[in-house]
Parts: C-alpha cells; structure tokens; sequence
C-alpha cells in the first residue's frame, strides 16, 4: 500500500513539473503547443543516453557516455530548449491559433517516428533502459528506501519549479507575458517584442518540460515509444484546464485531480471488468469528457489565475506596502471570477 | 518509367481516398470555422461500421452504406452536441478546436473498451490486378476510386445546383449575414456535417479496404495527413482541398516507395509545415502573411 | 515649432489595390493633429505604415528625424511614438490596474534573469511611485473604483478612457489616435476632448483620426485631409471650409455638423 503510493506520489510530482512547464507557453504566453510531449520524451531520452553504458549489440543508441545523473539531466534540459528553440524560431515567427498548433503537431510526430524507426538514435521501438536507481549508490540506498528518496528528489525539484514560476508569475516578465496572450497587437503596441518573448516562454517552458521528462526516465528506468505518444499532451492540458490556465496553483491541484485522482478512482476497474485496456481508456473517456465540459462551463478552472489587486479601499494612500514583485503596495489576491 | 506509372497508379488510390476525407474535413470547416480534431474518429467509425455488417454477411454495397451511416451520425453528433454549442456560445475557435480533441479522445476510447486496442482485419476479395492503361489496379482499388469520382462530382451538384448548396455557400461565406437573410445557419449547419459525416464514414470504409487491417487510431493518424492535404489546398476551400488531396496522395505514395512508409506520416507533416510557412492560406489562395497584416 | 513626424511620399497597395498613394504630412511637436477623410481614404492603413504594423511598398517616415519605415511596431513604439486602435484593445483578462502598470514598457525590469532574482530596493520604490501614479491617472479618468476589475468587464466607454489611461502612463512622444471617438456615448465626448488636451500639456504630441468632426474642430491645431490614398488638403481646421478638394471629398456634407458623428 505504501509502495503505491510512493510511486502515485512520485508519478504526480513528475507530472505536476511538466505541467507547470506547459503552463508558460499555453497558460501565460498563449501558444496551444501540441509540441510539448516532445521535449518531455527529448529529456527522458536524453538523460538515459547520457547515464547508461555504450552501446552493445544488438542495441543501437547514440553517446552511451556513464555520466552521473545530475550531469545528464542538466544537459537532458539543455538539448529540450534547444530543440524548442528551433521549433518555436520557425513556428512563432508567423503563426498563431490552430495554424502554429498544427505545426507543433506536425514537429512531434517527425520526433516520435524518428525515435521509433530510425534505430541508430534512441534504439527504435524497443527503446532504453538500464538506468536503475539513480543515485542510490551514492547514498548507500538499497532497493526498499531508494523510492523513498526518489519521491523526496522529485517532491523538492518540484517545490523549486514551483517557486521560480511562482516568481516569474508575479514579475514583469510574467505580466508582460500574459499581455502577449490577451492581445498581441496592443502588446506590440506598448514596446513588447512578441516573437522574441514568446520564443523566450516556448524555450523555457520546454526546458522545464524536459526535466520533468528527465525525472520520469529515472522514475521509470526505460524509455521506448509506447511509453509516450503525442497525445500524452492532451492529459497535460486537461491537468492545466481543470486546475485553473495560468494559475501555478491550480495547475499543482489540476495534476492532482486530472492524473493522480483519476488514476486511483479507475485503480480497481479492470477487476470489474476482466479486460486490461479497460481501465486505462476509461481514464482517457473521462479527460475527454472533463475536459470538454471544462472547457464549456468553467474555463478559468478550479483555482482561477492571481490578478494583481490594489487592496487599499481609498486607492490614494500614500504609504503602500511592497508585498507583489510587479508592483509595491498592491498584494497579489484571487481575482474575483 | 513504368515503375513510376506504377507507383502513379497506387497514388491515385491514395488520392481518392484522401480527397474524399479532405472535402469532408473542409466541409466541417467551411460552416462553423472550427478545426474538427475529431474528424478522424468519423473515418474510424465507418470502418468499424462496415465491418460490423460484414461479418454479419453484408456485401460490399451494405458495408459502403452502413459506413456512411455510421460516419454520419457521429458528425451530426458531434456538431448537435458539441461544437454547435460552443459556436453559439460565442466560444472561439481554438478553444472549440481543444474540445474537438477532447471528443476525439473519447470516441477512441469507447472503441478500445468495445472492440480492444488491436488491429482488426478487414479483408475483401480483391479481385486479380488488371491493366488498365499504363497501370495495374485490382477491382477493389478500381472501386474505390471511381466510387470516390461519383461522390465528389455528386457533391458538386449539391454544393453548386440545389437550394441546400446555395445555402451553404451562403453560410460558409459569412454565417450572421446568412441569418439574418432568412437562411436558418444553425441547420445549414448541421446537414453540412452530416453530410460531410457520410463522405467520411465511406472514406474509412474505403480506407479500411485499401489497407486491409485498422484499429480505433488508424481514422487520427490518417486525419494527420488528412489535415496536410486540406490546409495546403486552404481550409474551407472545396476546389483547393480537392487538388491538395491529390497532390499529396501521390507525393505520399512516391515518397513511400522510395523511402519507408513508415516515414509517411513524417514526410506529410513536412509537406504541411513547409506548406502553413510559406503560405499559410493554402496553395491556391494568397500570399505570405506576417501577423500583423 | 518643429516636425516630429514627417511622412513623405508613403504608397501602399494591396494586391491591385491602391490603399495609400503619395501620402506626405508633417505633425509638429507640441500641436493636436487631425486625420480626416471619408472611409476607404486610406487613414487606418497610413497608421499602420507609420507605427510599424505593415510595411509600406515606398516613401519614409521620420520621426525625431529618424527613419522609422519597416521597422517592427515594437521598435517604434519605443522609439516614443505609440498608436491606439479603432476597436479598443484592452487586456481583457487582466485588471484594469495591471493594464495601466504594463503600459510602461520598462526593459530592465522585465527582462528573464531580473525577474527570477527579484525587484532590488530601487525597482521597489520604482513600482510603487508607478503604482501612485496608475492611481492618479485612473482617479483622473473616473476609472478609479473599477481598479480591481477584469477590464474585459469594462464598457465600450469605459475602455476608451482605459486606453486613454494607458497613454497618460506611458507617456510617449507622439500618440496617433485611432477613432477614439467610435462608439462613445456622446456624453463622454468632453471629457474625452479635455483628455487629448491633457496629453499636450503632458508633453504628449497627438496624432487624431475621427469621423467626428466637431470634436477635430474643438481640439485639432492643423488638420491633413485624405482621399483616394493621398493627402488632398493640410491647413487648420477653419481654412478647410472654402477648400474645394476637401467639399468634394466628402460630397459637401462636410458643413453640416448636426450627422457628421454618423
């Protein structure tokens, strides 16, 4: 029982990572990027290439380099936002609206078909593994406390994702960002440099998507195709739609609900049902149905986005307190829905 | 020389098939200027269709029709349940495309739980290849394509000679000038996507006979490329989609006999990317835009 | 009194069609300018050319005696030359406040790595002069109660001083009004007059294009009249009235003030 949920708990930590990356580009920036899961699976490839052992046959892979963990991810991170920069460069420079979501889709689908054919890469459709618990020699951690450990290395990265972004939120950056979302014309209007701060969102967005890929491949030790799909990116929007678009809180609650949640109301259904894929596409059944009527009746989500508020009732005090990043004196509070 | 007529010939299947998913896409688009993410689920539906009265001893003809049946229900569906709602809502166009992709997820996997995840044979007496001309076609891929000719030239007439079609157009051009000329748009619209259903239900029916097997995701992989012929002969656009159907069937079919066919999908989206870059408003219409104008 | 924007011989056309052709004008530093002609004159695309936002086939524009033609609208608008559009463009799902505060452009302030750091003690004391500030302006335009809103929420009305607002904030150069009078109760119109005042003795020059033209008359040091694309007459508003080109530009209804705002 504590087994599962230790490895519920990791799962959600990973996923709530990702999604908080997501949540730049779609939740602030405005990109409906179907793009993402792509940087996610570069990360976890990445990471497995850069920790495992050279290649022997018949497996094929690229690098097989040994290096430590923490080395691997940072550089797994690093080739996630340079793949976005070239996707995001080409496909934000003119398009918007479903246009640039077709591209993304189009980018990921050249990614996935190159991960599972084109075997000198990443090993093709039987994909890597041999990446068992990273860093547990380091510490001296056997077999029964290392998903302990696990669990506590993706709870802290996420606290850490959680306040950068939170800080990012309340800044200038982040303010400037959400105009780009509301109206880009008045934005461009009032000095804001679109395609430069929106690539800046993409690529950093999609750098954090690759840590949480990074995380994943040391959850999950293997990485092949059937282990991501394109699609995966819908769960991850459903995950922001529900939670709150914009909000890095609701985001956090919207990973809970929409992967953690689900997951564990659907955990005894294929006893119910006597058939193995019953359980996973019912949990598919219900994202689609959330999310449509999300999307239909409460698109600000459960824990709608923090507008900046002026809270002094006079509004001409002169001794405001500095409390928001973006603005002294006006304290960041739930906007009214 | 001849190896390339040959190939010509396996296009020109593709191609028909792939026009007629195309048009239906762009049907869908033209009435509600919503991107159906779903589409492809109606081409999987119509194969399922078909092959529920096939094994239930249906010929051919029934399984065309039942597929066509199946195909246009779910768009009428879809359209009544879903996107109508959200247009009338004053819900825009990419958050509606977002919920399409949610339907999309649903239907999928209502087929999964019914019929499992696995490929399902659909197989057909083909008949011998037979020469026609310069090319070798079996009955069945003769079939298909005069079949797909018929259809397209039917829906010519409707689009070009009824009252039904005038309204259409009308709708298609601009729905609240339409509304308020006494056009009820919303039915308009409605009809277009069943329409449009019954041309895609028969796309997968014909889709499931070229390839002999499909499972509940063979209708969105297929819609992917669907969606590249349809935006580079400009979304909305009839005349456009039907020679981008074309186009790309045929580059599909020579690309994936020179390569792998397993690059297809790739090699479509490449097409598309480079397409959406260059011209976003399709081959056929205008030129490069930048944001702003 | 000197140019601050001078525009030369600007053409701009659309597949067969001319939108602009030969539009040359001036506006002076410190004057009210108005930019009138009936529609399809060709005003909005001449914006557009000007600020940034499409890209004119010929001709130079010179603000501050710099060319500022084809340059991206973000570039200009930092330059100091700020347009408004003929639908207001709020944020709509940001706050009234939050719209006020993001008309400054500060770069500094905005950049990736400052705003993961942290504001430093200046940039705090910086924000909340701007926040006194934001509060003034608003206070000015009656907005003042409607600070914590969503400004999606706002009025047709409403969102015209909001954008007025966002111009006292930034304070530019130059600001070019696009129609700002469009589907403003007319009860509104002197408090929006004394506003395009307030934007002169703010140090801000205005560019104005209105269809209404007893609000050019009341406001407006110089008038440039378009038609067809090009720039028919230029010369205060009184001197317009015996000016043939301009009569027949507007078909004569140009002395019968009672359904000019039509």
């Amino acid at each position: 029982m504590i087994d599962y949920l230790v490895s519920v708990l990791t799962e959600g930590s990973i996923f709530a990572i990702m999604a908080l990356g997501l949540n730049i580009i779609w939740g602030w920036s405005g990109d409906f990027d179907l793009a993402f899961y792509g940087y996610v699976a570069l990360g976890a490839y990445m990471t497995l290439v850069l920790t495992i052992g050279p290649a022997t046959s018949p497996t094929t892979y690229i690098l097989g380099l040994s290096l430590p963990f923490p080395i691997a991810v940072a550089i797994a991170v690093i080739s996630s936002m340079l793949l976005a920069l070239i996707v995001g460069a080409i496909a934000l420079r003119h398009l918007r609206g479903i246009y640039f979501s077709i591209v993304t889709l189009g980018a990921v689908y050249v990614l996935y078909t190159f991960a599972g054919q084109f075997v000198p890469l990443f090993n093709g459709y039987n994909g890597l593994s041999g990446l068992f618990d990273p860093m547990g020699d380091f510490f001296n951690l056997d077999f029964t406390s290392y998903p302990f450990f696990y669990l506590g290395l993706c709870v802290v990265v996420l606290c850490v994702v959680l306040f950068l972004v939170t800080r990012l939120s309340g800044s200038r950056f982040g303010l400037a960002l959400r105009s780009l979302r509301e109206d880009e014309r008045a934005a461009a209007a009032f000095g804001r440099g679109i395609y430069v701060m929106k690539l800046k969102a993409y690529v950093i967005g999609a750098g954090i998507g690759g840590l949480g890929g990074a995380l994943f491949a040391g959850y999950l030790s293997a990485f092949n195709p059937s282990a991501w799909s394109p699609v995966e990116t819908i769960v991850l929007y459903a995950a922001i739609l529900v939670g709150g678009r914009g909000s890095n809180r609701g985001v956090v609650l919207g990973v809970a609900v929409m992967v953690m949640g689900l997951q564990e109301a659907t955990r005894y259904l294929p006893e119910i049902a006597n058939q193995p894929s019953f359980a996973p596409a019912f949990r598919l059944i219900l994202t689609g149905v959330i999310l449509v009527l999300f999307i239909r009746f409460r698109p600000q989500g459960l824990l709608p986005e923090r507008r900046l508020r002026d809270k002094d009732p006079a509004g001409t005090g002169g001794t405001a307190v500095a409390a928001g990043n973006a603005v002294a004196g006006a304290t960041l509070d739930t906007g009214a829905a | 020389m001849h190896e390339a007529l040959l190939t010509l010939g396996f296009g020109l299947v593709t191609a028909a098939i792939l026009s007629l998913s195309a048009l239906a896409f762009t049907l869908e688009y033209s009435v509600t200027n919503v991107a159906n993410l779903s589409h492809g689920e109606i081409l999987t539906v119509g194969a399922y269709c078909a092959y529920l009265v096939q094994q239930h001893g249906g010929g051919v003809i029934l399984s065309g029709l039942a597929a066509a049946a199946g195909g246009g229900l779910l768009a009428l569906a879809v359209h009544n349940g879903v996107v109508d709602r959200f247009v009338r809502r004053g819900i825009g166009g990419l958050p509606t495309f977002i919920a399409t992709l949610g339907v999309s997820l649903v239907i999928q996997n209502i087929l999964v739980i019914i019929f499992g995840a696995a490929n399902l044979g659909y197989t057909v007496p083909q008949g011998a290849p037979r020469t026609v001309g310069p090319f070798l076609w079996t009955d069945t891929e003769i079939q298909i394509m005069v079949s797909a000719v018929v259809i397209t030239a039917l829906l010519y007439v409707i689009i070009q000679h009824t009252r039904f079609g005038k309204s259409l157009r009308a709708v298609s051009q601009n729905r609240s000038l339409a509304r308020v000329s006494g056009i009820n748009a919303n039915r308009v619209a409605a009809l277009t996507w069943l329409l449009a259903g019954l041309i895609g239900g028969y796309a997968g029916f014909i889709l499931a006979e070229s390839v002999g097997t499909f499972s509940p995701y063979s209708g969105f992989s297929f819609f992917l490329i669907t969606l590249t012929a349809a935006v580079a002969g400009g979304l909305g656009k009839a005349v456009g989609t039907l020679v981008g159907g074309i186009i790309v069937g045929i580059a599909l079919e020579f690309f994936g006999g020179y390569l792998s066919a397993s690059y297809n999908l790739a090699f479509a989206f490449a097409i598309l990317s480079l397409v959406i870059l260059v011209r976003p408003r399709g081959l056929f219409v205008g030129g490069r835009r930048s944001i702003f104008e | 009194m000197t140019a601050l924007l001078e525009v030369q011989d600007l053409h701009k056309h659309f597949g067969g069609v001319q939108a602009v052709t030969a539009c040359s004008f001036t506006a002076a530093e410190g004057q009210i300018t108005g930019l009138i002609g009936p529609n399809g004159a060709g005003k909005s695309t001449a914006i557009d050319l000007i600020s940034g936002f499409k890209v004119p086939d010929t001709g130079t524009v010179r603000f501050e005696g710099k060319e500022v033609q084809g340059k991206a609208p973000h570039v200009v608008s930092r330059m100091g030359l700020i347009r408004t559009f003929q639908s207001p463009r709020e944020w709509p799902g940001l706050s009234v406040l939050e719209n006020l505060i993001l008309a400054c452009f500060e770069p500094r302030r905005e950049r990736f790595w400052r705003s993961l750091w942290g504001p430093s003690r200046a940039e705090k004391e910086r924000a909340n002069e701007q926040l006194i500030h934001a509060r003034a302006v608003l206070d000015e335009f009656g907005l003042l109660h409607l600070r914590n809103e969503r400004a999606g929420n706002l009025s047709g009305g409403q969102k015209r001083l909001l954008e007025f607002g966002r111009i006292r904030m930034a304070e530019p150069r130059l600001v070019i009004l696009d129609e700002p009078m469009g589907g403003v109760n007319p009860v509104l119109g002197e408090r929006m007059a004394s506003a395009v005042l307030g934007f002169v003795k703010a140090g801000t020059s205005v560019v104005i294009v209105e269809h209404n033209l007893p609000f050019i008359e009341r406001v407006t040091d110089q008038v440039v009249v378009m038609a067809e694309g090009r720039v028919i007459a230029e010369a205060p508003f009184d001197q317009l009235r015996g000016n043939q080109a301009v009569v027949d530009a507007y078909l004569g209804e140009m002395p019968t003030y009672d359904d000019a705002d039509a």
